[in-house]
């Protein structure tokens, strides 16, 4: 009993990790320099070095990269209907 | 400070830093090898890899744990505190050859998964004499691997310095985890007691240094000041002051750092706007006081950082009546500029 408990954790953590693997290519590719401005012009040390910890906690960046998204969405509707 | 991230920001101190931490980890290990071969002749190479990665790594993390209270209780440490968190890796990294080598040698030969087996080869969880001690470290070593993967600025910005912190002081649980899982192991595997005096005396040693900078800051902390003519308070004599140093002062409880720089007297909010460092405890580097932790910068007279950084902290009135210091502990805005006081000339 407590070996399977043991197995399906560990089957739990490996898919959490391989979806954190899947939303670190996106998010090199276009969330990076939306969500922090310190990013712009950084170098690719800097990029590799930061790979392990977006896996791990994908689920902030995420959360983070959504919002600000919904806020530049809300802020260039608000400037539509100005306009 | 840098307007965009790097890999790693080092600069000339910090390289001679690493290449002495990289200097003294290759003599501690070859010096490990060389008498393990001498005193043990019939020791294997994991077993040699094992415990000289091992021994290094908690002699560094007790080196680490000993920085805080160590620079609280002398300035002379402080280069100790300007690049722990390379320290810290250097030992994260000395873990995980320990981590991987030691589930590879005990765990990876069956036909059951290397970590399925480092939880259920022994089941022992109710006895102290055959503890599954392995499964803490393995504990340890993923809070060490979360620490070090999350060392750059960038998750400090990205987390929030709160989470951050709070995620990085975790540390103690993983000492408190290596202390199990090094006396566990040596009461099951070592009949050498050597071991378990050396771990007792790092851990009795790390709490004293603790308890006693501990108890240096409540002193501090409890002093009393009394309100004088127009809300300053004395605070201390220019004297004692040294140019481009500080001296923190806790007042209605915060603390603030009266500097002294170019032979005047400022006095700025104590607390870094970067991740809650001390700024009192840092010095004035090119006109800039520079926190001790990471190297955050504000200027004196007003505690904005220089451009194109836009941290500030607030800034507090000063006084000089004779070589008297009087302070006003009523904080100005975030970023006012301040007269200053002029140190009289001796």
């Amino acid at each position: 009993m407590f070996t399977i408990v043991v197995y399906c954790l560990l089957i739990v953590i490996a898919l959490y990790l391989l979806a954190g693997v899947v939303f670190t290519i996106f998010f090199q590719a276009k969330g990076l320099s939306c969500i922090d401005e310190g990013t712009h012009g950084s170098s690719l040390g800097f990029r590799v070095i930061i790979i392990p910890g977006c896996i791990v906690f994908w689920i902030v960046l995420l959360r983070k990269w959504m919002n600000i998204k919904a806020k530049n969405r809300a802020k260039a509707n608000k400037e539509k209907r100005l306009l | 400070m840098g307007t965009s991230y790097s890999a790693v920001g080092w600069n000339r101190q910090k390289r001679i830093y690493d290449q002495v931490i990289a200097g003294c980890c290759v003599l501690y290990l070859v010096l490990f090898v060389l008498i393990t071969v001498t005193v043990n002749p019939d020791c294997t190479f994991e077993t040699v890899l094992l415990r000289s990665t091992s021994t290094l790594a908690v002699f560094i993390l007790h080196v680490i744990l000993s920085i805080g209270p160590l620079t609280r209780l002398n300035k002379k440490f402080l280069p100790l505190l300007y690049n722990r968190r390379h320290l810290g890796v250097t030992m994260f990294l000395l873990s995980a050859v320990h981590a991987v080598f030691g589930i590879l040698q005990f765990h990876s030969l069956g036909n059951v998964n290397p970590l399925v087996s480092l939880f259920t080869s022994n089941t022992h969880y109710g006895s102290i004499a055959d503890f599954p001690f392995q499964s803490l470290g393995f504990f340890a070593f993923v809070i060490f691997l979360l620490m070090a993967i999350t060392s750059h600025d960038f998750w400090l910005h990205n987390l929030t310095p709160k989470t951050w912190k709070t995620l990085h002081m975790f540390v103690y649980l993983a000492y408190f985890l290596v202390v199990m899982h090094v006396m566990l192991g040596v009461i099951q595997y070592e009949t050498n007691p050597v071991f378990v005096v050396i771990m007792i005396s790092g851990a009795f040693i790390l709490i004293t240094l603790h308890l006693i900078a501990g108890m240096a800051e409540v002193k501090k902390d409890k002093k009393a000041y009394r309100p004088e003519e127009e809300g300053f308070v004395q605070v201390c004599d220019v004297r004692d002051v040294e140019e481009s140093r500080a001296k923190i002062f806790c007042i209605a409880e915060e603390r603030i750092a009266v500097y002294r720089h170019e032979n005047k007297i400022y006095a700025i909010h104590n607390v870094c706007k970067h991740q809650g460092g001390p700024l009192g405890e840092g010095k004035i580097l090119d006109g800039c006081i520079t926190c001790p932790w990471h190297g955050y910068q504000y200027l004196p007279h007003n505690g904005q950082s220089p451009p194109p950084f836009t941290e500030k902290v607030s800034t507090y009135k000063v006084k000089i009546t004779g070589n008297t210091i009087w302070l006003k502990p009523t904080p100005d805005t975030a970023g006012t500029t301040q007269q200053g006081a002029a140190v009289p000339a001796e």
